[in-house]
């Protein structure tokens, strides 16, 4: 890329130039990723004084940690982390099972309209969530028999006010449906018909033998589902505007942001900001390698 | 998977469905009050601590509060209002009241309540809780627009009292401006922005100021093509034409000293004092608002209702709550609410609330809101059907004109056409 | 015969809850959404049939609608213009380079956090005075501007904010597709005697073709129906300047109760997703890419 004029110089040079190059632009990206989440760190740390002065005092001169410790007993940052977690694992346990068996069916069974179910999973993940957010809204809304809702699913909230209403909408979803898929048409057909043979019943089959096969691409899809639910904002905001003892932490922290748009309060609103960040970021530093490998997967067959 | 890893899978999912499907079961024996609110925790602590008081005067009554930022907030009572997950109580912005008197959101007052409210509160204040000849609702937090000035920036530049007329604003303004090497305007003239209220209100106050309110009598028509509206607009555009202000400037800052003057209701008071802890009285000046020769001057007010929810079950309890909310407990003292508003620095409806805060209403920060009020030249704000999404077309166009991307004749021009539309649909 | 029926019926079992969830919350909401496009309604009262009363009002009365498409289309084009070169040109780097693990942790950390937290800190450094930003431009004697307060530049800090946080993911998947091409096709070249600028243009880029278009075809479709970081950093402003059509149709849904003229909007942005992404199908197809398999 460097020599696009076109000179021929010393093969040796010349690659050492594209290293220097491709270090320096490697550097720079990596600045410019972290040193944002450096500023809010700093922010957090900052007194109410140096906050008004003018300018602002940028390096805080003694670190306030008691920003940290002054969000949790301002904002109720331990029942979101609750909420948060419950969601989120329910979410990751219902669409992980969901896309496991559908995905076996799709890979390993002839049945009838198999390439039709294929095909309609392919093209549903071309539908944008906005289409949905409010016609779901009205189905939790009027579902029948819960909520005080009779057959009709009039006269109560139906699901709405629940964690149900968080979780269900995400219960499954296309993509980890096709994800699945590939990974189980990897599962050697033998293998399941020697069982067979032996015996075993369906689901054994599924539970005892195929699962285990695939436990690399089910914490694939785990760690991929974590991620996007612990940072969904638009629609949980959505369900639980008037139901605070449901929010999630980053829903809190913006429906709360009222309080804090006062340059005195700042500091506390960066430090629950920098704490709602950790956990996703302690659990992917360690699950990141299940991450490269979904990407990859769903990606494309190149 | 190994038998332990999968034992552990099934506990989990069996922990979180269970989590999940336990909805949060009500108990036959106590009723549940929901308040939302949009104050902020400091602001509404005085009411938090009564609702306390008042669950353990009243067993088998439980106070749940919610706070909801102001931005959200009507948004968030008509989603609960869809979802049918709405509070019991809320506390509204009159503006708010047509529209959901119109989806019948709010509950008719009992009779007693209804005469409790009318002879107990300011004859304005009731008026703008009533929609159609019916009051939905207790008048409470009463806010005006004025000219709020840093008295310490203006010294500088060798000023010793506020603006009264435009052209003065831009000489002062002109003079005291600071920017950086970068040509940042650090400390601006005035600043607007950036919210609904900060762009829309001013600029309705500033009509009101000039003579001309933005509305005709019965909503059926703007005048926001009037020389008035054009003349307002023309002078904000002036001070970010002349490097006064930019877009960059914000009301928010003026506590810093970004800015040396903004318009600003008279709430902030709690707001400004507990960031300026030293000299404040010395710092922050209050005045009418600046206008021009010929009009006696004037400015918006606007005001908070308590209402209860048409479809909440617990409606009695919740009147008897708010009138006890908004009740002195002995003459001379501030009811719950009054105490709230008190330490915010806003003004009140209720006559009793507004004998007791005596001193308060004195000081120099609140002398000239006051006086706006008693002297009838603040005037209220338009509560027409739509009025916060006809702000919020307006607030668009005001900023188009700040930018430039629009000439101040043409940005009310299309804004007067498109609100138009809204009101006549 | 039990074998035989076993087989029938287990693949209808392991499909149940997604057939369930398929009626319930994807064809269920699809028709419902598109029955009320068709009528005025607020959810209060019942609906009232409308015809094409909504979709008419948007394509021909309705101006902020046409500014939020164009913006929609800015944001989604700008993101994809920007996002993607800068995506080959680090990948291209990255996959050459040592130490992977630790840029991959530092290019992720974006793409994992939370899109209020991401508003947040980008407010604070686009700060008009104050913000890091304008302070770095202030030391090397740059004006700075007004990142999120012009409205002529709002747009773009919103589409750097989204590359921003981007440039992870698509970086990952270019670096896979690096991966995946055959050495071979690099000896080959080398032993031609050919130098790595025309490796690149020559070799590289082509057999990226399939990683780009799918690249293309996602980053089109999560950018044009993309809000949240609107809601969020800018609430559509300064003056609608980052208003998206979707943003839109959001607010016209749960603050003003247009439930009818919401959807009408929904379903008008998802046939313009649907075209615009036959279109980049047929053309890709047609230079003999295959997309998915």
């Amino acid at each position: 890329m460097a020599d696009a004029g076109g000179i021929v110089r010393s093969r040796t040079l010349g690659s050492r130039a594209l290293t220097v190059l491709k270090y320096t632009l490697l550097t720079i990206g990596a600045i410019v990723m972290v040193a944002p989440f450096l500023d809010m760190f700093f922010g957090a740390l900052r007194t109410v004084p140096e906050r008004l002065a003018r300018p602002p005092v940028y390096f805080p001169q003694t670190p306030q940690w008691d920003n940290f410790a002054q969000v949790f007993r301002e904002m109720p940052m331990l029942q979101w982390g609750i909420n948060s977690l419950i969601t989120t694992l329910s979410v990751t346990v219902l669409q992980v099972t969901s896309s496991a068996m559908a995905g076996y069916a799709l890979a390993k069974f002839e049945f009838f309209g198999r390439m039709t179910a294929f095909r309609f999973v392919l093209g549903a993940q071309m539908f944008p969530f906005f289409l949905f957010i409010i016609p779901m809204f009205f189905i939790l809304r009027y579902f029948p028999l819960v909520g005080g809702n009779d057959i009709f699913g009039k006269g109560g909230m139906g699901l709405l006010n629940s964690y149900l209403a968080i979780i269900l909408p995400f219960a499954v979803s296309w993509h980890g449906v096709f994800l699945m898929r590939q990974f189980m048409m990897a599962v050697p057909s033998e293998l399941l018909d020697a069982a067979r043979m032996d015996g075993a019943g369906e689901f054994r089959i599924f539970f005892t033998i195929v699962l285990p096969l695939v436990t690399p691409g089910l914490a694939t899809l785990a760690i991929f589902v974590f991620v996007y639910q612990w940072n969904e904002v638009i629609w949980t905001m959505t369900v639980t505007r008037t139901a605070p003892n449901l929010q999630t932490v980053p829903v809190g922290i913006y429906l709360l942001r009222g309080a804090y748009v006062e340059e005195a309060k700042m500091s506390v609103q960066q430090a629950a900001i920098f704490l709602s960040i950790l956990p996703v970021m302690i659990a992917f530093l360690f699950l990141q390698r299940f991450y490269v490998r979904g990407l990859t997967a769903g990606g494309v067959k190149g | 998977m190994s038998l332990n890893s999968k034992v552990l899978l099934h506990s989990i999912s069996a922990v979180a469905l269970s989590a999940a499907l336990a909805v949060p079961a009500i108990a036959q024996d106590t009723k549940t009050i929901t308040i939302a609110t949009h104050y902020n925790q400091e602001n509404i602590e005085p009411i938090l601590a009564c609702y306390t008081e008042y669950e353990a005067s009243h067993p088998g009554i439980k106070i749940e509060s919610q706070q909801v930022s102001y931005a959200d907030f009507l948004q968030t009572i008509v989603t609960s209002r869809v979802g049918g997950t709405s509070p019991d109580i809320y506390n509204i912005y009159s503006i708010w009241a047509p529209q959901l008197v119109k989806a019948q959101a709010l509950a008719v007052p009992p009779a007693d309540i209804t005469d409790w409210i009318k002879a107990n509160y300011a004859e304005g204040t009731v008026g703008a809780a009533t929609i159609g000849g019916q009051v939905y609702g207790i008048p409470t937090e009463l806010s005006v627009y004025q000219l709020v000035y840093n008295k310490k920036i203006l010294a500088e530049a060798g000023f010793d009292h506020p603006p009264a007329t435009w052209a003065e604003l831009e000489e002062m303004g002109a003079a005291v401006v600071k920017k950086n090497d970068q040509g940042v305007i650090t400390t601006a003239g005035f600043a607007f922005g950036p919210t609904v209220a900060n762009a829309v209100h001013p600029f309705y106050a500033l009509m009101y100021a000039n003579g001309t309110p933005p509305f005709n009598a019965d909503y059926t028509a703007t005048n926001l093509t009037s020389p008035t509206a054009i003349k307002v607009l023309t002078d904000m555009v002036e001070l970010y034409q002349k490097g006064i202000t930019s877009v960059g400037n914000e009301v928010g800052q003026f506590v810093a000293g970004g800015s040396a003057m903004a318009i600003m209701a008279n709430w902030q008071e709690g707001g400004l004092k507990a960031a300026i802890t030293d000299d404040f009285d010395n710092t922050v000046g209050v005045a009418p608002i600046p206008h021009d020769a010929g009009t006696p001057g004037g400015t918006m007010l606007y005001s908070f209702l308590w209402a209860v929810d048409s479809t909440s079950d617990v409606q009695p309890e919740a009147w008897e709550l708010l009138k006890w909310l908004n009740t002195p407990a002995a003459d001379g003292t501030l009811s719950c609410t009054g105490a709230m508003l008190n330490g915010m620095g806003a003004l009140t409806g209720s006559t009793a609330d507004t004998a007791a805060m005596g001193d308060s209403l004195t000081d120099a920060f609140s002398t000239p809101y006051v006086e706006a009020v008693a002297s009838g030249l603040a005037l209220t704000q338009p509560n027409n059907l739509q009025e916060a999404q006809i702000e919020r077309i307006l607030r668009t166009y005001i900023e188009q004109a700040w930018a430039g991307t629009l000439t101040p004749t043409d940005a009310l021009t299309a804004a007067d056409a498109e609100i138009q539309a809204v009101l006549e649909e | 015969m039990r074998w035989l029926n076993t087989r029938t019926i287990t693949p209808l079992l392991f499909m149940a809850p997604v057939l369930v969830f398929a009626i319930v919350f994807f064809f269920l909401p699809v028709g419902f959404s598109l029955y009320i496009s068709f009528h005025k309604w607020d959810s209060l009262s019942p609906p009232e049939f409308y015809g094409f009363t909504n979709y008419v009002y948007l394509l021909s009365k309705d101006p902020q609608f046409y500014r939020t498409l164009v913006n929609t289309f800015v944001f989604a084009g700008g993101t994809i213009a920007i996002g993607i070169p800068l995506a080959l040109v680090v990948a291209y780097s990255f996959s050459q380079s040592r130490f992977q693990t630790v840029w991959r942790s530092i290019y992720w950390l974006p793409m994992i956090t939370n899109i209020v937290a991401v508003a947040f800190i980008w407010k604070f450094v686009l700060n008009d005075a104050y913000g890091m930003l304008n302070r770095g431009l202030a030391l090397v004697g740059l004006p700075g501007p007004g990142w999120l307060t012009n409205p002529s530049l709002s747009m773009f800090s919103v589409i750097m904010v989204f590359v921003w946080m981007q440039l992870g993911h698509n970086m990952l998947l270019v670096s896979a597709g690096l991966q995946s091409i055959d050495d071979t096709y690099y000896e080959a070249a080398r032993i031609d005697g050919a130098h790595s600028g025309n490796i690149f243009w020559d070799i590289t880029l082509p057999l990226l073709k399939p990683t780009i278009l799918f690249l293309l075809i996602t980053n089109f479709i999560t950018g044009i129906s993309y809000f949240a970081l609107m809601m969020v950093l800018t609430e559509g402003g300064p003056a609608g300047s980052t208003n998206v059509t979707s943003l839109y149709m959001y607010n016209m849904a749960f603050s003003d109760l247009r439930l009818g003229r919401a959807s009408a909007a929904a379903y008008i942005l998802f046939a313009l997703i649907f075209i615009v992404t036959l279109i980049q199908l047929r053309l890709f197809r047609r230079g003999g890419v295959e997309a998915h398999n």
